[in-house]
């Protein structure tokens, strides 16, 4: 355990100076804008190459994942704090490149807002970091921190365009919620500590090694506790029932910002709940592989029938990630054995999302939140490069074989059915038919139907405009969706191993 | 073999066609049409070259690659063509073609058009010749998005409602498919020793409790019989038929309807035998049902495309009970239906589509007396009719009779009930004929209509050959079904206690079998 290791957290280290460098930018230069961005996007690429300088130490090493940072005098700090393992690399490059997409794809909005551009990406940067906090924290208050840093940084992001009610309103609906769901994790991480005597994931006195050295015969506040913080991650990635601020946040921010915080906080906050279920109670896992099934069976449920209602684009969307939550979450049931189906399913959906949403914004218009399915109507002629995007990200999000998609699927329900869930596993397929049905609608407004000018005041005769730096996110995210669906291979061995310790 | 992989060749020559016909600068809107005739041919080139190099007698599969994907997932590329699946190569790699030059007409967005038909090509291909269950799989429900396209953008009036029924029918299907598929590669990687094996030989060697195996065999089933499909799964296939545009029926009816049959011949009858021989005589009540319900609402059809839709209906039934009679030649006979139905329901659709662009009407009331005006159209139409009632010396009745026979033999009276539906088949196509063809030209707009035109007559000339050639002189073809049949059936003994009619059964054929061995 070693206390003066840079490598472990590089990354946000990298991130959190690129996000000083930024507000000094914004400060000693006061008009250009360009520089933020490239210094965030270094920075964000940097904090990938660490990541992956990471996993290759781990690799030299032939160690599955080191601990560091802990502090023998201080009883709540007897344990270390941060841990380097192939689980929390891998979520560091996904999460980072992710951000960077983010960028790309929030640039159109950045350039719009004037001066307080530099804050937007400063945000970016936070968030990045406080995102990948969250997947390589040992201890569950150095989690719960990281959540915070994320998710504070994303309330402001939702109201970024103050001017604007919904904006606003989805700002407050999203820190209210988020509030309460924060509050729910770190009450269990409390009643953890009551029971355990540890918040430490890891090491001799952390949770894990309790259950190892102690026969618990009446485990009822560490359930309670586990539960608490389930509910709280279940908040954060939007799974049924606790799911209704993400169609009103993702409806209401502004159009630019919704990919990367819908997308970022999907990633990490499954990346912490393996953290918490496979890290710190694998011992339970009978009992809470039961309580993540019902989770995933209503997520799917309540996902694939709310989206198929919705007529706007981002509540439709919105609804679908509480579906995709679901499909997520029964990689769970599987224990350690599901990790690997996690990853592939987030790490693809997350750039497929954040594409879906940048088309969306495209539409929508950068600052403006509402994305009505009229608005899409015709797209395909308007501009067809957006509606053929579209319909590839849509094809990838509905599981359609050769893409990413349908990997992520079958991955998932191959893990779930060798756990044994066959029930969740065809309940979960069935909803993906569901699915199907809203995504290509979608696909029919762009592709067979009119321009509807008149039925949709708000909507703009001239033909969506995207620019470069959204089109480049675009094409990431379509080339992610068709490169890991035709060559899944190579992720697939990566994911493998990218399990935490 | 040599190292060339024809058979990966074969899927990906349409998709270079695809994107071939996208590239075409938009300047120069006149090149789509031959341009997607052209890059269509070489599919066809190599499906021949496949026959022909094809080794008949060989029930084994040929032509076999093998490329592991996944060692732990027990993922491969594994392709290879036996003697059922050569001929549905070849029948898809004909049909394309030919729906492709019937598209001449489309006007609104014929790049896309083309590029779907192409896409959904490979596709095809890549049903009948994978032989892992995932790959298979992703070309079963990969196709149909091209065809959603097909329908939806350039369908009829009713084209949204069709082809969102298509899709939604067909995926649900599908999802049990892919459950299944999931749960059988769980078990079969208990086999190999992996956590998983999706490939078909593998299954195989997998043993399969009896509940286990009709579980499967259902899973696998609903999928099949909705895109056969079977009474009474089939109520997606008249709306689509009838909004599909003539390229899109053609194929439709062709080619993606065989995929359910194919699927039952390939997957249900080798894996889940026991399954197979009890619910035999289930299936094979189903198939009679739709053959007769088929027919018998065909007739009172008003709207042609749809006559013809439903009669599909029909004669997939006899397919399907073709292949449910376990005997030699009733799989033999539904193998050769397949291909015969695939040609002149394809014609029939190919026709129907022609008088629709001239006359915008498919109402059966709306014609009469035509074939004064039109007397080839009506010669082509009434023999493709007749092929597709089983005129003997056409490939209707090759297809018909042996299935007749092979279920007689063991389903006898659902056989009886099946031969009526011959009759119903001549009356609803020939009473058709009647109103739209003969009589007097009582309606003004149809005495301009034009006959058929060089290009018409082109497309329809091979299909035409080719009905005749396997309605006179099927024995090549049925030298390369017989010996891959006979090993389905061989298994099915092998692993239950049913004993296949040994009428009419080639014993040399039996010796081949046992020196091969097993399928691969």
């Amino acid at each position: 355990m070693d206390n003066a290791a840079f490598l472990p957290i590089a990354p946000e280290v990298i991130a959190l100076v690129g996000a000083m460098v930024v507000i000094l930018l914004a400060v000693v230069l006061e008009r250009p804008r360009a520089e933020w961005g490239v210094v965030a996007g270094v920075a964000l690429a940097a904090a990938v190459v660490f990541s992956v300088l990471q996993w290759r130490e781990l690799d030299s090493l032939d160690v599955a994942g080191e601990l560091f940072f802990s502090a023998k005098d201080f009883p709540l700090l007897r344990e270390p704090m941060v841990v380097m393992d192939r689980y929390s690399a891998f979520a560091g490059a996904v999460l980072y490149s992710l951000m960077l997409v983010g960028l790309f794809s929030a640039w159109g909005l950045i350039t719009r807002v004037g001066t307080r551009g530099a804050e937007f990406v400063t945000l970016v940067l936070l968030a990045a970091a406080g995102l990948h906090i969250m997947t390589l924290a040992a201890n569950l208050v150095l989690l719960f921190l990281g959540l915070e840093i994320a998710s504070i940084s994303f309330y402001v992001m939702a109201g970024f365009t103050r001017d604007r009610v919904k904006s606003d309103e989805a700002s407050m609906k999203y820190f209210l919620l988020g509030s309460l769901a924060s509050a729910l994790f770190i009450y269990g991480v409390a009643l953890a500590f009551a029971g355990t005597g540890s918040t430490s994931v890891y090491g001799a006195g952390g949770i894990r090694e309790f259950f190892q050295a102690n026969i618990v015969k009446e485990p009822g506040v560490l359930l309670i506790g586990l539960s608490l913080m389930i509910v709280g991650l279940a908040f954060k990635v939007s799974a049924a029932p606790f799911h209704q601020w993400a169609p009103d946040v993702y409806q209401g921010a502004p159009g630019g910002a919704v990919g990367m915080m819908a997308a970022g906080v999907k990633v990490a906050g499954f990346a912490a709940l393996g953290r918490v279920l496979i890290g710190a109670f694998p011992s339970q896992i009978d009992s809470w592989a039961p309580v993540v099934a019902v989770l995933a069976g209503v997520s799917v449920i309540v996902g694939v029938l709310f989206a198929a209602v919705q007529t706007d684009v981002k509540r439709m969307l919105a609804y679908s990630g509480v579906a995709h939550a679901g499909y997520i979450l029964t990689a769970f049931v599987a224990g350690q054995a599901g990790i690997p189906a996690m990853w592939f399913y987030v790490a693809t959906y997350a750039f497929m999302l954040l594409g879906a949403f940048t088309v969306a914004a495209a539409v929508s218009g950068p600052r403006r939140g509402a994305a009505s399915f009229d608005a899409f109507a015709g797209l395909s002629v308007r501009s067809p490069e957006l509606a053929w995007a579209m319909m590839f990200l849509l094809l990838g999000l509905g599981g359609i074989p050769f893409t990413a998609g349908f990997i992520g699927k079958v991955s998932v329900f191959t893990a779930a059915a060798d756990a044994g869930y066959g029930w969740l596993v065809v309940l979960a397929l069935v909803t993906t038919v569901v699915g199907l049905y809203f995504y290509l609608r979608l696909v029919a407004t762009m592709f067979m139907r009119q321009p509807v000018a008149a039925e949709a005041p708000g909507a703009d005769e001239a033909p969506p405009e995207l620019p470069t730096t959204g089109r480049v996110a675009v094409a990431v995210a379509v080339g992610v969706t068709f490169f890991f669906g035709l060559v899944p291979w190579p992720l697939l061995d990566i994911v493998r191993d990218a399990l935490p310790l | 073999m040599e190292s060339f992989p024809v058979l990966t060749a074969l899927i990906v020559l349409p998709f270079i066609g695809a994107l071939v016909v996208s590239l075409l600068p938009a300047r120069r809107p006149e090149l789509v049409y031959p341009v997607s005739i052209g890059v269509s041919l070489p599919s066809l080139a190599m499906a021949l070259w496949l026959l022909y190099n094809f080794t008949s007698g060989d029930p084994t599969f040929q032509f076999v690659e093998d490329v592991t994907l996944s060692e732990s997932l027990g993922i491969g590329w594994v392709l290879g063509v036996d003697g059922i699946s050569i001929l549905l190569v070849v029948l898809t790699a004909v049909i394309v073609p030919i729906a492709i030059a019937a598209s001449k007409s489309v006007a609104d967005r014929q790049k896309t058009f083309m590029v779907s038909l192409l896409v959904l090509t490979a596709g095809m291909f890549g049903v009948f010749v994978a032989l892992d269950l995932l790959i298979f799989f992703a070309f079963f429900e990969i196709v149909l998005i091209p065809m959603y396209m097909l329908i939806g953008i350039w369908g009829s009036e009713n084209r949204l409602y069709a082809s969102m029924k298509f899709v939604l029918y067909t995926a649900i299907g599908s999802v049990f498919l892919l459950a299944g598929i999931i749960v059988m590669a769980v078990l079969a990687g208990d086999t190999a020793g992996t956590t998983t094996s999706f490939d078909f030989r593998v299954m195989l060697d997998t043993q399969l409790s009896t509940t286990a195996q009709l579980w499967l065999f259902a899973a696998f089933g609903i999928a099949f019989a909705v895109k056969v499909p079977l009474f009474p799964f089939h109520t997606w296939l008249p709306d689509a038929h009838t909004e599909a545009p003539t390229a899109g029926s053609i194929i439709l009816a062709a080619v993606l309807l065989k995929m359910g049959a194919y699927g039952f011949l390939r997957f249900n009858l080798t894996l889940f035998p026991q399954a197979s021989v009890d619910l035999a005589e289930v299936m094979g009540i189903l198939a009679v049902i739709g053959i007769l319900y088929g027919a018998a609402v065909a007739i009172v059809q008003p709207d042609v495309k749809r006559l013809v839709a439903y009669s599909s209906v029909s004669h997939l039934g006899f397919i399907i009970l073709g292949i449910f009679a376990l005997t030699s030649q009733g799989l033999q006979g539904s193998v050769i239906q397949m291909v015969s139905h695939g040609l002149t329901t394809g014609a029939l659709f190919l026709l129907v589509g022609m008088i629709y662009e001239r006359r915008h009407t498919r109402k059966i009331a709306d014609y009469g007396g035509i074939a004064a005006v039109m007397p080839l159209y009506a010669g082509f139409f009434l023999f493709m009719a007749f092929a597709s009632i089983g005129l003997p010396g056409l490939s209707g009745f090759v297809g018909e009779f042996t299935i007749l026979v092979g279920s007689f033999l063991t389903l006898p009276v659902l056989a009886i009930a099946a031969a009526f539906g011959v009759v119903l088949a001549a009356i609803y196509m020939l009473w058709a004929y009647e109103r739209m063809f003969t009589g007097r030209l009582d309606k003004p707009q149809n005495e301009n209509l034009k006959d058929l035109g060089l290009r018409e007559i082109a497309i329809l000339v091979p299909l035409v050959l080719l009905v005749l050639w396997i309605g006179l002189y099927p024995k090549p073809a049925l030298d390369r079904i017989g010996p891959s049949v006979e090993l389905i059936l061989d298994r099915i003994e092998l692993t239950t206690d049913y004993a296949a009619p040994e009428y009419g059964r080639a014993d040399e054929v039996a010796d081949v079998r046992l020196e091969a061995g097993q399928h691969g």
